[in-house]
């Protein structure tokens, strides 16, 4: 058999792969390990505030997930309907949009919407109304919950919603079945397949969510336990306490991603969002669903875009200017910009070495070829702050952990990265060995030349779709940085964490503009530098 | 009467024009090269395609139908495949044709059992279409047409998934049902059995248009051009 790489050859390369993913791994749960003796199970056990946080953190969780799900169905399906709206391009833009936001963008759209000084309290008061403040706390993250987990979900929905074939839709229409039927017969039975997975992820995304919740929350009422981790290194210095919360949090996630894998198989994030024919639905007439389907995408439209709007009219500003000729933010952009792009290239690199293995296991050994597949879902039962704070537990006695943060950045971000590189790429990857194999072999194209005609013109566009999104993600990510944030070395992420704790809002406003600019900025030639013009 | 008076409507770069009469009460064939109109033709009838505005008219027994929603149109159409709802059992999946509540009466019901029954389902009304075969699932979208109770029945290759005795099977049945209902059945297929077993009446199309109507016993025997190389006779 022919095959991209002679067998030494691979054997090396996944090995590298494996070793990159586990060995970070693998410290951390030593570094746990090492501590497990000294820590003080009792005193952590009765204490209340951690009970405390620990229902915080499922409380805010549900409820950010019924809320986004239950808006994402209503927004689907009146994306299904009205398939030649206006605004559809708009919408789904910033719904793209969305996906690569960075946490503090958002946070910071939110608070000058919602604020006690933001639009909607001037608003309010022009009304006559008193200044509410409402923004900090349980209201606040789940504001910005929704904000990313409602285009999530109402993308995936909207997948389903379309793969309802056209005789269906023929079908009810010469059945004569009302809005009504047409939900309870076909469209429900056609989602609900797809709710309890994506429940679980939107609830593993909320639970986990770091940077909305320490900006947002972070008191005594509103913490979550990502949070509490960092809290217990960073201003407790309890490191054993950070182990106990870390473990903590790992059974959660555990548990959840378990109840996720009993409900079903996973379900695809990224779907292309090109609608197929032109839809029969016999309920397009009706003035009341015109209506209704109006209201409800404008009021989805508003809500993803009037926060990046207020980002952007904040960031037009006097400070400009100092902000701009500030060497710290060119430091930090810079900063950025490398811990995207190696991230994103690490993680490209374990998740080929990964699926090479598995290429090769799949013929002869299924249960090894599984383990490619555990490896992309153990990362998700270890967080960022938890590996984060693994390896600062682990490395600190032999480095200077401060020295090497944007390494440990990079490296932690690479693997949460992971189970987004996998599950783009592991449809195409499995495709190529299973259509293309024996043709290739039959004619002779290996190495170079399978690399060049085969592998790259079918992978090019997952692979810069991919890129794209855990570079876009690495650029704006708050938590592992935070961790190890060092004052010598900055992220714009952290340098706008900063601004914007103290009260510069100007300068924040500029600073946000910035990183915004430089996520979708990445994201954009990413995809569309690799993957080709959409052919 | 079947009456399309000079429909035309435009599908991306192919015009189609349609002129044509049909008795009824009888099994029409529709015949042509793929791609030729022959699914057009049924789309416009049963109203999932909208003629060009004022071009023609549809009628059926001098009654205009082009304006009408596909619901209120009397007719049933049966596709290749997706006939059937596949999270919903057989007996649901009838009793969609008589109440789209699902709320039946008992006679509606045992209106239901008795489709089953002339369809030969008796029995399988608890049974999801996935646990069926394909020839059966066809046989549930015709007892579904009987329920309907609409006088034309629109069938677009429905057998082409079914292996041949199963074919000649349903040609049967649908044969006999129409009798027994006194329905037409307007049937688009490539197969020439089927023409011999069911159809009295062969339109063959080319060009987006009528390119030839007579009966079926003339069809094979045509010294057409055009329709000499559809069956493949031209050596």
């Amino acid at each position: 058999m022919s095959k991209l790489l002679s067998s030494r050859r691979w054997f090396w390369f996944s090995g590298i792969s494996f070793g990159l993913v586990l060995l970070p791994l693998l410290l951390a749960m030593g570094a746990f390990w090492s501590y497990l003796g000294q820590a003080q199970w009792l005193t952590y056990v009765q204490d209340t505030y951690t009970w405390r946080v620990v229902w915080f953190s499922w409380w805010q969780a549900s409820l950010s997930t019924v809320i986004s799900l239950s808006a994402a169905v209503l927004v689907a399906r009146a994306l299904a309907r009205r398939q030649s709206f206006l605004g559809r391009w708009l919408l789904l833009r910033c719904f793209s949009v969305a996906l690569v936001v960075p946490s503090i963008i958002a946070v910071f759209g939110i608070i000058l919407l919602h604020g006690k000084y933001g639009y909607f309290n001037q608003l309010w008061q022009w009304f006559g109304g008193q200044p509410q403040s409402y923004v900090y706390g349980l209201t606040g993250i789940l504001l910005a919950h929704v904000f990313f987990n409602l285009p999530l979900a109402s993308r995936i929905l909207l997948q389903r919603f379309d793969a309802i074939n056209s005789e269906t839709w023929r079908l009810s229409s010469q059945l004569g079945m009302t809005s009504m039927d047409l939900w309870r017969h076909i469209e429900w039975p056609y989602i609900k397949g797809v709710l309890p997975q994506l429940s679980a992820l939107v609830f593993a995304l909320c639970f986990t969510s770091f940077a909305v919740v320490m900006t947002l929350g972070g008191g005594p009422k509103a913490t979550t336990i990502e949070v509490a981790i960092f809290q217990a290194i960073r201003f407790d210095f309890d490191i054993a306490k950070a182990v106990y919360l870390s473990l903590l949090q790992m059974f959660c996630c555990g548990f959840i991603l378990w109840v996720g894998l009993r409900l079903g198989k996973p379900i695809d994030i990224f779907v292309s969002l090109e609608t197929t024919a032109k839809n029969m639905r016999p309920d397009l007439r009706p003035i009341l669903g015109i209506v209704s389907d109006t209201v409800i995408l404008l009021i989805a439209t508003l809500l993803v875009l009037l926060p990046l709007l207020a980002v952007v009219i904040a960031g037009i500003n006097s400070a400009w200017a100092d902000v701009l000729l500030d060497l710290r933010l060119w430091g930090a952009f810079s900063n950025s910009l490398w811990v995207a792009l190696s991230s994103a290239l690490l993680s490209l690199l374990m998740a080929s070495g990964l699926l090479l293995a598995q290429r090769h296991w799949r013929e002869r050994y299924a249960a090894a070829a599984l383990t490619v597949e555990w490896m992309g879902s153990v990362i998700l039962v270890v967080p960022p702050l938890v590996l984060a704070t693994g390896l600062f537990i682990g490395l600190s006695p032999h480095v200077n952990v401060f020295a090497i943060n944007l390494y440990i950045v990079v490296l932690v971000n690479a693997l949460m990265g992971l189970p987004y590189m996998l599950r783009v790429l592991s449809v195409a990857y499995l495709k190529i060995s299973r259509d293309y194999d024996r043709l290739a072999s039959s004619l002779g194209v290996q190495g170079w030349h399978r690399l060049r005609h085969v592998e790259w013109p079918i992978l090019r566009k997952p692979i810069g779709l991919a890129l794209a999104l855990v570079a876009a993600m690495s650029a704006g990510d708050l938590g592992v940085v935070a961790l190890f944030g060092s004052p010598d070395i900055q992220t714009l992420p952290l340098l706008m964490y900063q601004r914007l704790g103290s009260y510069q809002s100007e300068a924040a406003g500029v600073t946000a503009v910035v990183l915004l600019g430089l996520c979708l900025g990445i994201f954009v030639v990413l995809e569309r530098l690799l993957g080709g013009s959409g052919d | 009467m079947i009456n399309f008076k000079q429909v035309s409507c435009r599908l991306g770069d192919q015009q189609f024009n349609f002129n044509l009469q049909l008795p009824l009460a009888q099994v029409v064939a529709i015949m042509g090269a793929s791609g030729s109109g022959k699914s057009t033709l049924l789309n416009l009838l049963a109203g999932f395609i909208q003629p060009q505005a004022d071009a023609g008219q549809i009628l059926l027994d001098g009654q205009r139908v082009d304006h009408l929603e596909p619901s209120q149109r009397p007719v049933t159409s049966l596709f290749q495949e997706h006939n059937l709802f596949a999270h919903m059992s057989v007996f649901n999946n009838l009793a969609l044709g008589i109440r789209t509540s699902l709320k039946l009466t008992v006679d509606e019901a045992a209106r239901v059992e008795a489709a089953l029954g002339q369809v030969g389902l008796q029995g399988m009304g608890s049974r999801l279409p996935n646990q069926l075969s394909g020839g059966q699932r066809q046989r549930v979208a015709l007892g579904r047409a009987l329920v309907r109770h609409k006088p034309l029945l629109l069938l677009d290759e429905p057998f082409s998934a079914l292996d041949p005795a199963l074919r000649q099977e349903m040609a049967v049945l649908v044969k006999s049902l129409s009798q027994q209902h006194q329905l037409t059945v307007l049937l688009v297929t490539h197969e020439p059995k089927d023409v011999l077993l069911l159809a009295e009446t062969v339109v063959f199309i080319a060009d987006g248009g009528v390119h030839w109507q007579g009966p079926s016993k003339d069809f094979l025997q045509q010294k057409d051009k055009h329709i000499q190389a559809y069956l493949g006779q031209n050596c």
